[in-house]
């Protein structure tokens, strides 16, 4: 842990880590400071006036928690009159002409001025005079819905706008109650990290139109989970619900903060990637495409496996370690070669200096770790001399570039496992269903060598079998988690210090050394 | 064997096995009509057949219709299917072939030929119906045990420790009453009845046997499994005991054999305490010699009590409520119709034993035919009486179930034996 | 306020009381007493002749549900979901989409409470914000060969008219 200060917070003496702010250190110790405009991504504005505290015996003896740094002793009031009357009039402020539609508001539930009128407010409105009118439901663009009246002017949005994506589409015009935020005339908002706007705004102001009226926040349930969008492998939130009489449903991802990785934010496509978790899925398991039970393409499958003389294990850049552990299991043991071969998820030119990554894949770096390849000679060698493919969720005509592949393809028997049904599913001789990532758990290493653990978010009422369910079903011979984790720490070795237990919740990264992760 | 003793044989098996089904019927319509009216209800009474509700008698027609067509199933956990069938058919078959013993009149004398009234003309009498009624129990067990349940094993325990408490006092009671009677015989017992105490007082078991009556009386509402001693279903405990697992036919033979025992625990409280088939002060050569006076007065007495009963009907054959053109006055006045040919009939078979001298053997089955309704009204009273005793008293606690049956009831019919006896033998 | 002690005399003590067959026969003629009455006369009875003489509804009775309309006609729900998220029984199954009457922003595209499994508690009057849903029809039996059909749509909901005027309505519970 880094330096830490001593201070008071009403009366009581606690220490904190010095060097952050008010707001950010008493968080840490679970004293919460109200506040609208400040966050940790976008830096103190100061003009919500809503975390001011009071210094005892200092000058000036009202200070913006947001823009004051923890001291040596400072005593720092919370809970005085003073306080509370300060509070109880910037949310009178906020609410005037705020139009109080919570039941039709998407943020009810999650809303900052909800939970700080029930907590700090409490109060009925005073006022008697007509509410100013403004813009409500207005398109701002890439999925963004804005409503001048719920917004208090924080000016998140317009700041992330601003610093972070540097595009500045957002602004404030006119003042006192006129003031709004808007779009500049005909330029509307345009960049690929829009939508996170909707997570910075504080209240019902900015909502996202692909959310909009599908859930109240309240029944959803908020997984933890890692986006396999791209490489960087963002943390999310996966917001799920089963509904009376329908089946467990993705119904939005949220960026998860992770200091190691992305930070406060995720991308647009990446935030709508969940679309991909609930459709076109391969539902069923079938054998020369039609529908059967798993025992009788279990059976199929191993015979077939079992003929091959050269069978090739074709594994999914997205796979987890343990899933690609196992696959290698039951390679080695059939005498098949195995490819990692996944040019066709690297989309050149598509990332940038931010999030967005070229790869398109999750666990590239897993390859590596494990040593399987992944270059196109050895595949295509491998294709060559092949009988019969066996496939493990790897899209591999996912791109044009794939095509070539195509009349090689068609003269080999395939066995495709995948949790998606494309091309290759519908040709293959068997194909087996199996769960995706926001089903099962596992263990991933991104493109900055950070390699990071996620648990599963969503239970069907009909699960899908684990890849690694259906490995063992094949006949893999490594498929129990202990033989798993072995050769998980065989491979990185950095692994067999660390507990279980005591495994970061940021992730770990392997560049660094290996005597930083061991815990005193 | 003449054609007449074959006739004779098969209308007393006929009379043996159909009466006590004919009184399912009437007990569960007094039952569920006797709840009602106890409770200031109605009980059941929209059932209809063409509009005729026969006072509510078609509800049982329905639920025998029900109970029939329902799936008859047999949990999938029951492993001895054999026994868990058998079970209701011993609960009903033992309770039927009880009542065979019971003489329903006396004996009937045709061309010089006597015919016990009897369905089985046993000697045994009263050994056999205590036999009967204890195999009963095994229905209960069995089908406590055979259900593989919980509920049903603690009915069928609590069914058997009840037995065995009530079986004591029970077979105490008789034994002082056989002192009395000097026979086990039941049709002696009914003919011993007939004599007059001092004169003028019937000589009944009840009259006899005071003590013997109340220790009898309930010991035998506990051998029925009746309210307040219905542990074996318990349904606030036990939900409904040993009959838990049955439905449809299975279950609606234990309700039948309930109310099949409850009517043989009522004829045989009948014939040993209550004179059986006499008619008081009436001795069955008395009715012989004067057939016609009888005859007249009923002839008399008819009418009367058609008068009457059908004015309650016009009465209480009615909408309560405003309704247009009311189809229970229609109902009503159907009944009425009925009851007076009814007692026309009567009449007129009446007047031809009044005009017509019959002969000895008409005069002797005109008797026996008094009889045999002097003793199923007997009967039925003693049937409701079950069913007043069943909508008052709650049910006891396990506990005093057991105290009244061992601590008050067998030492009280021990006494009841050694005062008997000593007063028999101070007599003789 | 005092409070009111009033002191039970304890039964059950005396000879007699313990002998029981003296109580059981006073329980009897009790019974008898009833059953008597109801025998010579059973218009004494205390029942109703349901269904064809029906109970009195009061406007605080809890019936069916149905969905309001502002004056216009236009339904006065915003679907915010809080009459489902209060219903201990989940019986009421909403979908939301976007308004089409100008009215606000929000409606519901499906609205279904299954009555076989609302056990009329009536949360989801008291949770409404816009007092959209209410119990008033004083329609207390639904009945049906079919199950389907005891999951009232949104159509059936708005048809249903009260059964009570808006003052009668507003004074239940005062």
């Amino acid at each position: 842990m880094a330096e830490t200060v001593k201070l008071f917070v009403n009366g009581q003496e606690v220490e904190v880590e010095s060097g952050k702010n008010l707001i950010d250190a008493f968080k840490v110790i679970g004293v919460e400071i109200p506040h609208f405009c400040y966050h940790p991504a976008l830096g103190a504005d100061g003009n919500c006036r809503m975390c001011l505290v009071g210094i005892e015996d200092g000058r000036p003896p009202l200070v913006p928690a947001c823009k004051t740094p923890v001291a040596e002793g400072l005593k720092v009031q919370l809970d005085t009159e003073k306080i509370k009357k300060i509070q109880h009039d910037v949310m009178e402020l906020e609410l005037i002409n705020h139009p109080t539609d919570c039941p039709v508001c998407d943020q009810a539930g999650e809303c900052t001025l909800q939970d700080y009128y029930m907590t700090y407010d409490h109060q009925a409105s005073r006022m008697r005079v007509p509410q100013v009118l403004k813009g409500k439901k207005m398109d701002f663009g890439c999925g963004v819905i804005h409503d001048q009246e719920r917004c208090v002017l924080c000016a998140r949005c317009v700041r992330f706008t601003r610093l972070i994506t540097k595009t500045g589409e957002l602004g404030i015009v006119n003042r006192s109650d006129e003031a709004r935020v808007t779009t500049f005339p005909g330029r509307k908002l345009d960049n690929r990290y829009a939508l996170n706007v909707v997570d910075l705004c504080p209240v019902g102001a900015m909502t996202s139109k692909d959310f909009r009226f599908k859930q109240r926040a309240w029944f959803l349930s908020r997984s933890s989970g890692i986006c396999h969008g791209c490489a960087k492998g963002c943390n999310i939130f996966i917001d799920h619900n089963r509904e009376k009489g329908g089946d467990d449903r993705i119904y939005r991802f949220r960026a998860r903060h992770n200091g190691l990785v992305n930070g406060y934010f995720i991308c647009d496509a990446g935030r709508l990637s969940y679309h991909q978790e609930n459709e076109g899925r391969l539902g069923t398991t079938r054998l020369a495409g039609k529908d059967c039970t798993i025992d009788e393409a279990v059976e199929t499958a191993r015979r077939k496996i079992e003929n091959a003389r050269k069978p090739l294990f074709l594994i999914s850049p997205n796979c987890t370690l343990e899933q690609m552990i196992a696959i290698k299991g039951l390679a080695t043991a059939r005498k098949g070669r195995v490819s990692g071969y996944s040019d066709s998820y690297i989309m050149e030119g598509d990332g940038d200096d931010f999030l967005i990554r070229d790869d398109k894949s999750a666990n590239r770096a897993g390859f590596a770790a494990l040593g399987i390849d992944t270059t196109l000679e050895a595949f295509r060698l491998a294709l060559n001399e092949a009988d019969l493919l066996v496939n493990f969720n790897n899209d591999l005509l996912r791109s044009e570039a794939s095509g070539t592949f195509t009349e090689k393809l068609s003269a080999l028997t395939v066995i495709a496992v995948s949790s998606h049904d494309n091309t290759l599913t519908r040709k293959a001789t068997v194909a087996f269903s199996v769960s995706s990532y926001s089903e099962y758990g596992g263990t991933i290493i991104n493109q900055d060598q950070i390699l990071q653990r996620f648990t599963a978010a969503v239970v069907k009422n009909d699960p899908v079998p684990n890849m690694i369910e259906v490995v063992r079903l094949l006949g893999g011979p490594v498929t129990d988690d202990v033989t798993i984790t072995k050769a998980m720490q065989d491979a990185i070795p950095v692994l067999a210090g660390i507990e279980a237990t005591a495994f970061p919740t940021a992730g770990l990264n392997l560049k660094e050394k290996e005597t930083d992760h061991v815990t005193a | 064997m003449s054609q007449l003793d074959i006739l004779m044989v098969v209308l007393r098996v006929a009379f043996g096995a159909f009466i006590p089904i004919c009184f399912i019927a009437i007990g569960v319509w007094m039952e569920r009509r006797g709840a009602g009216f106890i409770q200031d209800r109605l009980g059941p009474n929209r059932c209809n057949i063409f509009g005729f509700r026969a006072g509510g008698l078609v509800q049982n027609l329905a639920d025998g219709v029900k109970l029939i067509f329902k799936e008859d199933m047999i949990a999938g956990h029951i492993q001895h299917k054999f026994y868990f069938v058998l079970a209701p058919v011993l609960v009903f078959f033992t309770a039927l072939v009880s009542f065979a013993v019971i003489p329903f009149a006396d004996t009937l004398i045709l061309g010089g030929k006597s015919y016990i009234m009897q369905t089985v003309p046993l000697d045994i009498g009263i050994l056999w119906f205590l036999a009967c009624t204890g195999f009963a129990v095994y229905g209960i067990i069995l089908a406590g045990w055979s259900s593989h349940n919980k509920y049903g094993i603690l009915g069928g325990l609590r069914s058997a420790a009840q037995v065995i408490a009530y079986e004591i006092p029970m077979g105490l009671a008789i034994v002082s009453l056989l002192v009395v009677y000097g026979t086990v015989n039941l049709s002696e017992i009914a003919r011993f009845q007939g004599q007059l105490l001092f004169g003028f007082i019937p000589m009944w078991g009840v009259i006899l046997q005071p003590l013997g009556v109340v220790i009898f009386i309930v010991a035998a509402f506990a051998e029925t499994n009746r309210t307040p001693f219905d542990f074996a279903e318990g349904e606030s405990e036990i939900v409904a005991g040993f009959h838990i697992e049955y439905s449809s036919m299975k279950f609606g033979m234990f309700f039948l054999g309930e109310y099949v025992a409850m009517f043989v625990s009522s004829a045989i409280i009948v014939t040993l305490f209550f004179g059986g088939y006499q008619i008081p002060w009436l001795a069955t050569e008395t009715m012989v010699a004067y057939a016609q006076p009888i005859a007249i007065v009923l002839m008399l007495l008819l009418p009367v009590i058609t008068y009457y009963f059908t004015n309650w009907i016009r009465k209480n054959n009615v909408s309560h409520y405003n309704r247009q053109n009311d189809p229970l006055v229609r109902e009503a006045n159907v009944y009425i119709k009925i009851c007076w040919i009814l007692a026309a009939a009567v009449e007129l078979i009446l007047l031809t034993l009044v005009v017509i001298n019959p002969s000895a053997d008409g005069v002797r089955i005109f008797v026996v035919l008094l009889q045999m309704a002097s003793f199923l009204l007997k009967a039925t009273i003693m049937c409701f009486v079950y069913v007043w005793v069943r909508w008052t008293l709650p049910r006891f606690r396990y506990d005093q179930l057991q105290k009244l049956g061992w601590q008050i009831l067998l030492p009280m019919s021990l006494v009841n034996i050694f005062i008997t006896s000593a007063v028999v033998v101070a007599l003789s | 306020m005092t409070v009111k002690i009033k002191t039970l005399e304890r039964q059950g003590s005396t000879f007699i009381e313990k002998l029981y067959l003296v109580e059981v026969f006073r329980g009897m003629r009790t019974t008898f007493g009833h059953f008597w009455r109801i025998l010579l006369d059973n218009s004494k009875s205390y029942v109703r002749h349901y269904p064809e003489v029906k109970p009195e509804i009061t406007p605080r009775w809890r019936g069916r549900h149905r969905l309001t309309t502002h004056e216009d006609g236009t339904m006065k729900c915003v679907a915010c979901f809080m009459c489902q998220t209060n219903c201990p029984s989940h019986c009421i199954s909403i979908e939301a989409g976007e308004r089409v009457d100008g009215k606000s922003e929000k409606m519901p595209i499906r609205f279904e409470i299954d009555l076989l499994e609302c056990i009329y508690c009536g949360y989801c009057v008291e949770a409404c914000p816009m007092d959209a849903i209410r119990m008033d029809t004083g329609i207390y039996s639904v009945i049906s060969s079919e199950r389907s059909s005891v999951v009232k749509g949104m159509d059936e909901l708005l048809a249903t008219p009260g059964a009570f005027s808006e003052e009668d309505y507003k004074k239940r519970g005062l």
